[in-house]
């Protein structure tokens, strides 16, 4: 036993020990054994496997209630909408047993968070009792960002604690300066909103009236938090009696026995699964994200208003023993953004690929942590050396870099033949709408719009990806219906169209993205935002697919609509083309079209206009290859602009009489034999063109936010600084050149 | 057994994909079942045949039986299938300008409506829907109303105009118009209509119909709504035409009832009603009519009522004489924003696959099914994976020379092997182990469905009454009610027929919905207070002669129609609607109707979510109102004969067998339910045999037959 154990020897965990020593002690016996809970069997399941399934049916049901009945409480559209929201049950030292459906991401950062508490010796002080309710949005202790707000509530058992029940939602405003659940410029966590680092707000079931002033005086529109707190709360009520009745039930030794058998059990499948499906070895995708925010200057601080990029150079390991290892080694240096990430957001992003990839079953849990291992270098923008930076953004970073993760799996499923489950990993998830202000009710609030959770789903193995479907951090995604955002959003939808052009070209093509244009209304001004990737690709197509479209931003201010509206002039629904614009076609306004998807808020007034387009998959195989008459489907269709068809696919059409495209077949034959030719001619050995570009990668002669991001990466990792010089033929003695061996800037 | 002479007053058929089944009750409840094919190229023809074949049990023929019938209510999968094979209407659908994309962006939940928990999860599985309808007739026109009903933009006449005569060269069958926010504010809709019809009279084309959701479905939600009315137009129209010459068929026959369906309200309508898209699924909410009606003629408040067939699990609750309604339901992977009675449905039956996951090595159950092809031990089914059926055959629970009254011969044998190859080696159990334990967390999965549904709603299963119908559910009730200590459970003997039956019992009822949102915050004085009472009101009235507009049309008058309001309510700010019922005795007095809501909707909140979810301090918004109307129809009269004594009657008796139980072979008694009498009690270990279902009794448990041929089956629990 542990000293820590010894100090809290009446403490509430099982036989008298202290819940420290009952964590201590389960990561002791599972470091030295390599099983969870010392498991080397599974006598419950071994000798009772109906049992064991009955009692992990029921608690599965319990989770699955809790979360439909707490639903239908909260008041926020995006829980209503698009279901962000999730509860898990968990052990006394709070590794996940089971968990409902939702937003996945939040099974191990809710872990995280209990095991905070229980290392910080709550049992001690503020105590741990039955009826306590526990509250966190602190991502550095548990969670990617501070807009998901969780509840915990220990559950007892005769005295002894025998696990708790969680539950997660995603507030709609979170009382930072800028309105809106995920501010951006932000640039310190002192401007990330109100930040509730794992405290006791409660007890005998009920929330203390100071808490409830807090929040009532903290963030804007409170109602909305109120009643996802009472959803949590419910909801966590409502596992909290499954537990009970099951331990009335099997008894309480059998529950103990079952919730580390349930654990290891989901261990060992993870393993199988992984070794049935993948092959062995190192697969690497490096991810970026552009943050522009120099010209931000004056709305942000000199320091921060600078244009950098994100470098994420993943990996995943895995080994001929079913290890799986995730290395972020090689990522550059955290920043003064909103984009920095925690430890535990990681593990957050980690969680939903594999629910998604390798374990999309009901039997998940944290046994799946415990199969995976996970690198996240210390200073890196993944883990960041200072404890101040922001963090209300982090998924701007996590979602290219867990895209990697599915282009690493995608890889290795089709290295063993699992060919059905190739995806090219997915687009990136904007643009994200959010604002705030007086709006259409009178009332100062602030939104966030979550249809982004449907952009396109990239091309999968065979066929082609599907328009509006997901979101990396949600494969059950929805937009929601237009007439429940405006209930909350001063803004008009004047269209919800497919936009041209935004699916990744290949042999199948990734679902399109589409657009939505909004104009303002029933309110004088609104804080308003963009988050999109301009200026980077977050990640490549598939076996040469192309990305998806990145984003851009098109801001249509001092508009001309109030005339246009009186006089029944033409305005626009859809933009369809950049360079063919139908907004500016159709209104009069100062058009600001630039790559800044990433920028500090501005203000816009009514009538001004708003362009939302959201992100298109992925494609997958050479678009060359692709069947020339799904290419003729995709012009008829309106997902492929016209003068892409031959270009992009080399594939020639003409229009009939009524408008309809029809290929031709011999001209198309004639054009991709050319292109190949042409790709022949212009192609040159791969050692003949590292050759001509090894100076530049000597001198990091790249844009400034690329050189910086490559100085910080060297200057954080030796092994990524030699990876570099050995892929580049650079000498040993090569260092970057016009910055310091720290990495800082010069 | 039957005395009197037969008079045959209610004929019930439910028309499904391969047979359709007629449920006749005479004036003393006597009943029976009569079956033919369906036949999807003239339904009418199949109806006659299934009637006739009814009617000989009973030695009637049709011109001797429909001029007595009272009633007739159909119900087909027709419609069903028109929409699941997308064999519908070419329809035209205009859209508010930008939105044409409707049918392809879907709404992306679409995706994965229906699927399984792993399914929904695994993005790479995700499909949407074919469209109703092609892009290419599907037309926006700009002009904007605003969420509180406020015309921010006006409609562009011009947009409309070319948008009608574009769908008019594509020769539509009809028009849908669903623009933003009409549910607030109908004019632009109108006008649409209005347009339409001048633009169709200038070139001289037939007059087409146009459907507005504003009309139909005017409740908030834009792409359900949509989706409503296309159904009707796409789906329902084309099927009233069906509708219409099984009507006819009944009239040359001498019928001189007006022939209805069920609807997903839970009331039945006529053929000729506005909104028909609401019928395209009655079967199941038939069985919940049914209990309701149970409910009442026995006196039995709440009943959880259970449904189990060949690839779900159906539970729906009546609660204090009423069942539950959801307002936004899916059908075949389709938002709708109509009432529906609500329905919970698990994906597993008895033809529900049972597999060993060779990672896991852990057991799976569905959710995918052999559906009509039994199982393994069918032989003709060509089915090779286990199924539920396969180790209720292996357990001797089903009689394999039995199925279906003997129609098909099951084999055991085929059932054994593969239970053991499948199942038991790779746990490492013993065959029969594996079946029963295959069973018992079937049975325990179903349970805590239904379990979970009772204590969400904020009850204990003591204060139900448990009912159980569909074909599989007498088998399995007793392992899925097991330690639950239901106040009783009833299974009706004509259980397998309990849909259709209880589409006979439906009311005669037409329900609208409409939009209202109007708040009442805690600072509202009385001026406001009677202004939204008022608005309540006017809409009640508004909907009330929406009723009574359908009713003429079957000749009912308004005098012969009672009314109940109900307001559907949230504390301001939420998104999800109670509907709470209003009691009509408030007179003039408006405060004390408003009153009425908010103790209702408080008592209702507090039920479902706990005291401490309760927050009237931010106030309440009533967000829609609903009037449903009825009018008196004739409904079955359940069998009622003396109770005779305990001891079955030994022509009852069929030759014994064993049935495992509890790890071992024990004898049963077996016994044919055709021939029991009221007053008989069956104690287990006991299965009772007839040819469409089969129930069993486990030992220490019984179950007495009464009056009205429902088997009470006692519980185990403490």
């Amino acid at each position: 036993m542990s000293n820590v154990a010894l100090e809290h020897d009446y403490g509430i965990g099982w036989g008298g020990a202290s819940l420290a020593g009952m964590l201590e002690e389960s990561e002791r016996i599972f470091s030295e054994t390599g099983h969870y809970g010392g498991l080397d069997e599974l006598p419950l399941k071994a000798t009772e496997p109906i049992r064991y399934e009955k009692m992990f049916s029921r608690l599965r049901g319990g989770l699955v209630g809790a979360r439909e009945t707490a639903m239908n409480i909260s008041a926020s559209p995006i829980v209503r909408e698009v279901g962000e929201l999730c509860f898990a049950l968990y052990t006394p030292e709070g590794d996940a047993i089971t968990l409902s459906t939702g937003i996945m991401a939040h099974v191990h950062t809710m872990s995280m968070a209990i095991k905070h508490m229980i290392r910080s010796d709550y049992e001690t002080n503020p105590g741990i009792a039955p009826g306590d309710i526990f509250v966190n949005n602190d991502p550095q202790l548990g969670g990617v960002h501070n807009a998901d707000v969780m509840n915990f509530l220990p559950l007892f058992h005769e005295g002894e604690i025998v696990g708790w029940a969680a539950g997660v939602v995603h507030e709609l405003d979170v009382g930072a300066p800028q309105p809106a659940s995920m501010p951006i410029g932000t640039v310190s966590r002192y401007e990330d909103g109100l930040i509730l680092s794992c405290m006791k707000v409660g007890s005998n079931d009920t929330l203390n009236r100071d808490y409830e002033n807090r929040i009532e005086t903290a963030v804007r529109m409170p109602f909305y938090w109120v009643l996802d707190e009472k959803c949590r709360i419910a909801g966590c009520q409502i596992i909290r009696a499954t537990v009970e009745r099951l331990i009335a039930e099997e008894g309480i030794d059998t529950y103990k026995l079952f919730m580390r058998e349930v654990i290891e059990d989901a261990r060992r499948a993870f393993k199988r699964n992984l070794t049935q499906m993948t092959v062995p070895g190192t697969y690497r995708v490096p991810s970026f994200m552009d943050v522009p925010h120099e010209e931000d200057k004056g709305l942000m601080p000199d320091y921060a208003a600078v244009n950098s990029m994100m470098n994420c150079p993943l990996s995943l390991t895995i080994g001929r023993d079913a290890s799986f290892h995730v290395d972020l080694d090689g990522a550059n240096k955290w920043g003064y953004h909103s984009f920095n990430c925690t430890p535990s957001g990681l593990q957050g992003g980690l969680w939903v690929v594999l629910s998604q990839t390798l374990v999309p079953n009901d039997k998940v849990n944290d046994g799946a942590y415990l199969a995976t291992s996970f690198n996240t270098p210390y200073g890196t923008w993944s883990n960041p050396d200072n404890r101040s930076v922001s963090n209300t953004l982090s998924w701007i970073f996590l979602i290219p870099c867990f895209t990697g993760l599915v282009h690493a799996l995608s890889r290795a499923f089709t290295a063993r033949g699992y060919l059905e489950e190739v995806l090219a990993a997915y687009p990136f998830t904007g643009n994200i709408t959010q604002g705030g202000g007086i709006n259409h009710h009178g009332q100062d609030a602030g939104w966030s719009n979550f249809e982004h959770s449907s952009c396109g789903i990239s091309a999968r193995w065979g066929y082609d990806g599907e328009v509006s479907g997901a979101a990396m951090w949600n494969p059950e995604g929805d937009m929601g219906d237009v007439e429940a955002w405006e209930l909350t959003e001063p803004l008009l939808y004047f269209g919800r169209r497919i936009r041209p052009n935004t699916g990744g070209p290949g042999k199948q093509r990734g679902g399109s993205g589409w657009e939505c244009v909004r104009m303002l209304y029933g309110t004088e001004r609104q804080i308003l935002f963009h988050c999109n990737s301009g200026h980077v690709f977050q990640t490549s197509g598939l076996y040469g697919g192309y990305p998806g479209s990145s984003g851009y931003r098109h801001m249509i201010t001092n508009t001309d609509m109030k005339e246009r509206i009186a006089q029944g002039l033409p305005y626009p629904v859809e933009d369809r083309d950049t360079e063919d614009s139908q907004i500016v076609a159709n209104v009069e306004a100062d058009h600001l079209i630039d790559r800044r998807c990433h920028h500090f808020p501005v203000s816009q007034s009514e009538y001004d206009l708003y362009l939302s387009v959201l992100n298109g998959g992925h494609g997958l195989g050479d678009p060359l290859d692709r069947d020339p008459e799904a290419v003729v489907a995709d012009l008829n269709s309106g997902d492929v602009l016209p003068r892409f068809a031959p270009t992009t696919y080399g594939v020639v059409a003409e229009q009939d009489a009524d408008g309809h495209w029809v290929l031709d077949q011999s001209a198309t034959d004639a054009l991709r034999a050319d292109m190949r030719k042409q790709r022949l001619e212009d192609s040159v050995p791969v050692e003949e063109w590292m050759e001509g570009q090894r100076g530049r990668a000597a001198d990091l002669d790249f844009i400034e936010p690329v050189a910086k991001a490559y100085r910080e990466s060297i200057a954080l990792s030796e092994n990524w600084a030699a990876l570099y010089k050995d892929f580049w033929g650079l000498p040993d003695e090569w260092s970057p050149p016009n910055g310091d061996a720290s990495g800082r800037d010069r | 057994m039957l005395e009197k002479a037969l008079i045959p007053q209610i004929l019930a058929i439910d028309a499904g994909g391969t047979m359709t089944d007629t449920f006749l009750i005479d004036q003393d409840g006597n009943f029976v079942v009569g079956k033919a094919q369906t036949t999807p190229h003239d339904e009418s023809i199949g109806f006659i045949q299934s009637a006739k074949d009814a009617l000989n049990y009973w030695d009637l023929g049709l011109d001797a039986s429909f001029p007595h019938l009272k009633t007739g209510i159909y119900s087909g999968t027709a419609m069903l299938n028109r929409l699941l094979e997308r064999k519908g209407r070419e329809v035209g659908v205009i859209v508010s300008g930008g939105m044409e994309d409707y049918l392809r962006t879907e709404r992306a939940i679409q995706t994965y409506l229906g699927y399984p928990f792993s399914d929904r999860l695994h993005v790479i599985t995700h499909h949407h829907n074919e469209p109703l309808v092609p892009r290419e007739r599907i037309l926006g026109v700009r002009g904007r109303i605003d969420l509180f009903g406020r015309e921010i933009i006006p409609l562009y006449e011009g947009d409309v105009r070319d948008a009608v005569h574009r769908l008019v060269d594509h020769d539509v069958a009809s028009i849908v118009v669903c623009l933003l926010f009409s549910y607030k504010n109908k004019d632009h809709e109108r006008r649409v209509r209005e347009i339409g019809q001048e633009v169709m009279a200038e070139r001289g084309v037939a007059e087409k119909p146009i459907y507005l959701s504003s009309e139909l479905y005017p409740t908030r939600q834009d792409f359900p709504r949509l989706n409503s009315t296309i159904m009707e137009a796409y789906a329902a129209e084309p099927s009233r035409e069906t509708l219409q010459v099984v009507q006819e068929v009944c009239r040359q026959a001498g019928g001189r009832f007006e022939l209805r369906i069920m609807a997903s309200h839970g009331g039945t309508i006529s053929i000729n009603a506005r909104e028909l898209a609401r019928t395209m699924i009655s079967g199941p909410i038939g069985g919940v009519v049914g209990s309701k009606f149970l409910s009442e003629r026995i006196d039995v408040p709440n009943i959880a009522c259970t449904d189990i067939g060949g690839t779900s699990f159906d539970i729906a609750l009546i609660t204090d004489g009423e069942f539950s309604t959801k307002h936004a339901p899916d059908i075949g992977r389709i938002l709708l924003n109509m009432p529906m009675v609500r329905i919970d449905s698990v994906g597993s039956g008895t033809g529900s696959y049972v597999r060993v996951n060779p990672i896991t090595n852990r057991i799976e159950i569905g959710p995918d099914s052999a559906g009509a092809m039994i199982g393994v031990s069918w032989p003709e089914g060509g089915v090779e994976t286990v199924t539920i059926t396969d180790c209720n055959i292996v357990l001797g629970y089903l009689n394999p020379d039995y199925f279906l009254g003997g129609d098909i011969t099951l084999s055991r044998e085929r059932a054994i092997d593969a239970v053991r190859a499948q199942i038991a080696d790779p746990l490492g159990i013993d065959v029969y182990q594996a079946a029963a334990g295959v069973l018992e967390l079937f049975e325990d999965q179903l349970k805590n469905s239904l379990l979970g549904l009772i204590l969400g709603k904020g009850y204990t299963p003591e204060s139900y009454t448990l009912l159980c119908y569909g074909g599989g559910g007498p088998l399995h009730v007793a392992g899925y009610s097991q330690g639950l200590a239901f106040d009783d459970i009833l299974v009706p003997a004509w259980a397998p027929g309990f849909s259709a039956f209880g589409c006979a019992c439906g009311e005669y009822a037409y329900r609208y919905d409409k939009t209202l949102d109007m708040a009442l915050l805690p600072g509202d004085g009385a001026d406001k207070r009677r202004a939204v009472a008022e608005a309540i009101i006017a809409a009640w009235d508004e909907l009330k002669e929406q009723v009574n507009a359908e009713f003429k049309k079957s000749g009912v008058r308004p005098e012969a129609v009672s009314y109940r309001p109900a307001a559907r309510m949230l504390y301001y700010g939420q998104l999800n609607d109670l509907e709470v019922p209003v009691d009509d005795g408030y007179g003039s007095n408006l405060e004390k109707m408003l009153d009425g809501l908010y103790d209702g909707f408080e008592a209702e909140y507090g039920k479902m979510y706990g005291l401490a979810a309760r927050t009237p301090q931010f106030g309440y918004m009533v967000t829609a109102v609903v009037m449903t109307g009825s009018t008196p129809v004739e409904k079955p009269e359940l069998p009622n004969e003396a109770e005779e004594g305990p001891a079955p009657p030994t022509a009852a008796l069929k030759a014994g067998r064993n049935i495992y139980a509890d790890g071992q072979w024990v004898p049963a008694q077996i016994l044919d339910l055709q021939r029991l009498r009221p007053g008989n009690v069956i104690e287990g270990p006991a299965i009772v045999e007839s040819p469409a279902s089969t129930m069993l009794v486990p030992a220490g448990r019984t179950a007495r037959l009464d009056r009205h041929s429902i088997f009470h089956l006692t519980t185990d629990a403490a």
